[in-house]
């Protein structure tokens, strides 16, 4: 291998691409847009989604129940403990005054509730909500909380009527502490972007390697090329480096994305979930995290040269090549939920699961040494590899000139 | 400048080239003619390193096509009929350019001698040009000036004027004699025998991946008692059948 030759040819397939505005498209430009689009609109919509959950509880009784008592009743006792809950007028059918978005919740009430409420006795309410509507479903909880408020408030005003101090009621009291040294806004990023990374990383080289020796092949530029000087093994690095090359700069690419969401709207990207950082800055679990997501796209890189060697054409390059997509999304996505502290051992070993679990170390502010230091080494070997066999596929004659 | 001694390709069950042997001298048109399938490609494509002989060996200037690969590469040229293979993201310039660059030539070589392949190719106005944009006999021109940047002792030309039109054909056939002046060695395949006729010393007649006979064309002509090509290639590769 000579330095200069593979150079000479990187540079040229730089140029040859850049020039070939689909592959800059799909690698570069979509990704920056793309981003800030998406977690602007879905963060955007679950912000909705949980104001509405939470803002205007419309509550109303139902025809069957409803008389002035009641309706005053629940007005009094209600909308006194939560500002944002409301009693409309009575409806007839809940179903229909749910859905209608006449009303979040409806209620029914014994008839005779005043009586037993007088007579100490215990009375239904019931709440009738569509679990279908999140508007409806999650506004149940504020509901609850509301009647349990009721009910202490009822039960302490009957204890000190019998003269008895009413914290008999409470023998245990609560205190919670949120003591998470992250961002609750984190718990979203740390599941969207060491996926979003380690995919990117993996599949990023992909229009690159398509272009660059099946197309190269169907093309009928790549025999002229082999019978130049430089040997096969410089070509081959040259078209390798372009392929990393981009690898990276996509997910670069997504990074400014995110980026420019969360200039754009800070709470895009935790989706209204809290606050976002108290990230590990912790320097070595930083750096071998970055350090196992370049041998992971070197890795791909590899392969995706070796596949866009074996395949005939241009056509059955992005075949094989889009079935790659599918290898690395499925166990991307099926690790989407696992947390930094569920993170199994195995999982540093597994190419691009060892990347996204660098990455929820990073995001969770945690760190484990023997875990990213066994898939730091696992990624070597995967590199050199994957090397290998895009080298054997590029001595074979067999696959070099098939048609 | 060109021995084949024996070589031998086959791929699976099929013997593409069969223990060809014949020499080709410096400053030669040597002319390899054979129907579809004979095996001319593959015969070109072991002598520019790109295929491994099965068998037998074959020497360009004197090194050897396996064990001296990018001996034998910097001092080769090689096209293809037909394709151009241009890049056609890339300029004229660019790509002539590029393949200087591969074959070592330093920048300010490869800027003069590529103005100078532009007036003999007749190529100043689409220089610049992508070659994507450029009509098929531009194309031609510009890759036969890329296959000679870096001044080749040795053409390998696999039927260089396939799918050219009469006077795009004309043109190649005096770059050819122009370069056999220069004293370059030239083996270029064809299935044309009015082609080979008037421009080769010597003609190679394979079938099948076996030389069937060789000498000048007077030769072959006298040898056979015919009077043009076609007859002779007809009665020799019937023959064969
Ligand atoms: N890579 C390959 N794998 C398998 N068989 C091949 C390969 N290349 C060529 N062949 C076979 O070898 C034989 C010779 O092919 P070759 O291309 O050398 O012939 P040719 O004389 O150049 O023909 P044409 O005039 O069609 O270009 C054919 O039977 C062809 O099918
Ligand atoms: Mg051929």
């Amino acid at each position: 291998m000579n330095w200069k030759h593979v150079m000479i040819v990187f540079k040229k397939e730089l140029k040859d691409i850049v020039r070939d505005r689909k592959t800059l498209f799909t690698s570069i430009i979509l990704p920056i847009f793309l981003m800030p689009l998406l977690f602007l609109l879905i963060g955007g919509g679950t912000e909705k989604m949980s104001e509405e959950m939470t803002t205007d509880i419309t509550v109303a009784l139902t025809a069957d129940s409803y008389s002035e008592a009641a309706q005053w009743f629940l007005k009094e006792s209600l909308e006194t403990q939560d500002e944002d809950i409301t009693i409309i007028e009575p409806v007839a059918d809940p179903w229909e005054a749910i859905n209608s978005k006449q009303a979040k919740l409806v209620v029914s009430l014994d008839r005779d509730f005043k009586k037993k409420l007088e007579a100490l006795e215990a009375f239904t309410l019931k709440v009738y909500y569509d679990g279908s509507l999140s508007r409806s479903g999650g506004a149940v909880g504020s509901l609850m909380s509301a009647i349990d408020k009721l009910n202490e408030g009822i039960a302490v005003k009957r204890l000190e009527a019998m003269g008895i101090n009413p914290q008999i009621l409470t023998p245990v009291l609560v205190e919670t502490e949120n003591i998470s040294r992250t961002g609750d806004g984190n718990i979203l990023l740390m599941m969207v972007l060491p996926m979003l990374i380690a995919m990117l990383v993996a599949v990023g080289g992909i229009p690159a390697a398509t272009d660059l020796v099946a197309g190269e092949k169907e093309r009928m530029t790549f025999e002229p090329l082999l019978a130049t000087r430089p040997s096969r093994m410089s070509i081959l690095m040259g078209k390798y480096l372009t392929i990393n090359l981009f690898s990276f700069a996509s997910v670069i690419a997504t990074l400014t994305g995110m980026l420019l969401a969360f200039f754009i709207n800070p709470d895009a990207l935790s989706m209204g979930m809290g606050e976002i950082g108290g990230f590990n800055l912790d320097t070595g679990t930083v750096i071998l995290c970055i350090a196992v997501t370049i041998l992971l796209g070197m890795t791909f890189s590899g392969i995706q040269l070796a596949i866009s060697t074996y395949a005939r054409s241009f056509k059955e390059g992005q075949t094989y090549l889009s079935l790659l997509m599918f290898v690395v999304i499925i166990p991307a996505y099926a690790t989407m939920m696992v947390m930094p502290n569920d993170i199994q051992l195995y999982m540093y070993l597994i190419p691009v699961l060892n990347t996204i679990s660098a990455f929820k170390l990073v995001l969770g502010g945690l760190t484990n040494y023997t875990g990213l230091i066994l898939a730091m080494v696992t990624s070597l070997v995967y590199v050199v590899l994957s090397l290998l066999t895009a080298a054997a596929m590029f001595r074979n004659e067999k696959y070099l000139f098939r048609s | 400048m060109l021995e084949l001694n024996g070589l031998t390709k086959r791929f699976g069950n099929v013997t593409a080239v069969d223990n060809l042997t014949f020499t080709v001298q410096k400053g030669e048109i040597f002319g390899l003619l054979g129907e579809n399938g004979a095996g001319k490609t593959t015969t070109l494509r072991m002598l520019a390193t790109m295929l491994k002989p099965t068998s037998g060996t074959a020497r360009l200037a004197g090194f050897d096509v396996v064990r001296s690969p990018e001996e034998v590469r910097r001092r080769v040229g090689f096209l293809f009929g037909g394709e151009s293979g241009l890049y056609d993201r890339l300029t004229v310039y660019e790509n002539i350019q590029y393949f200087g660059e591969l074959n070592d030539m330093h920048p300010r070589e490869i800027k003069k001698r590529i103005e100078e392949l532009a007036d003999i190719f007749d190529m100043k106005d689409f220089l610049n040009k992508r070659a994507g944009k450029l009509s098929k006999g531009m194309r031609q021109k510009a890759s036969f000036a890329r296959a000679i940047i870096h001044n080749p002792d040795v053409l390998l030309l696999d039927e260089p004027t396939s799918g050219l039109d009469v006077g795009a054909m004309r043109e190649v056939q005096a770059f050819l004699k122009v370069q056999k002046e220069k004293g370059k060695t030239i083996l270029f395949s064809s299935h044309t025998m009015s082609e080979v006729e008037k421009l080769c010393d010597r003609i190679a007649v394979i079938h099948k991946g076996s030389l069937v006979d060789m000498g000048s064309t007077d030769e072959l002509l006298k040898k056979h008692g015919t009077q043009t090509l076609e007859d002779l290639f007809m009665g020799l590769v019937g023959g064969s059948k």
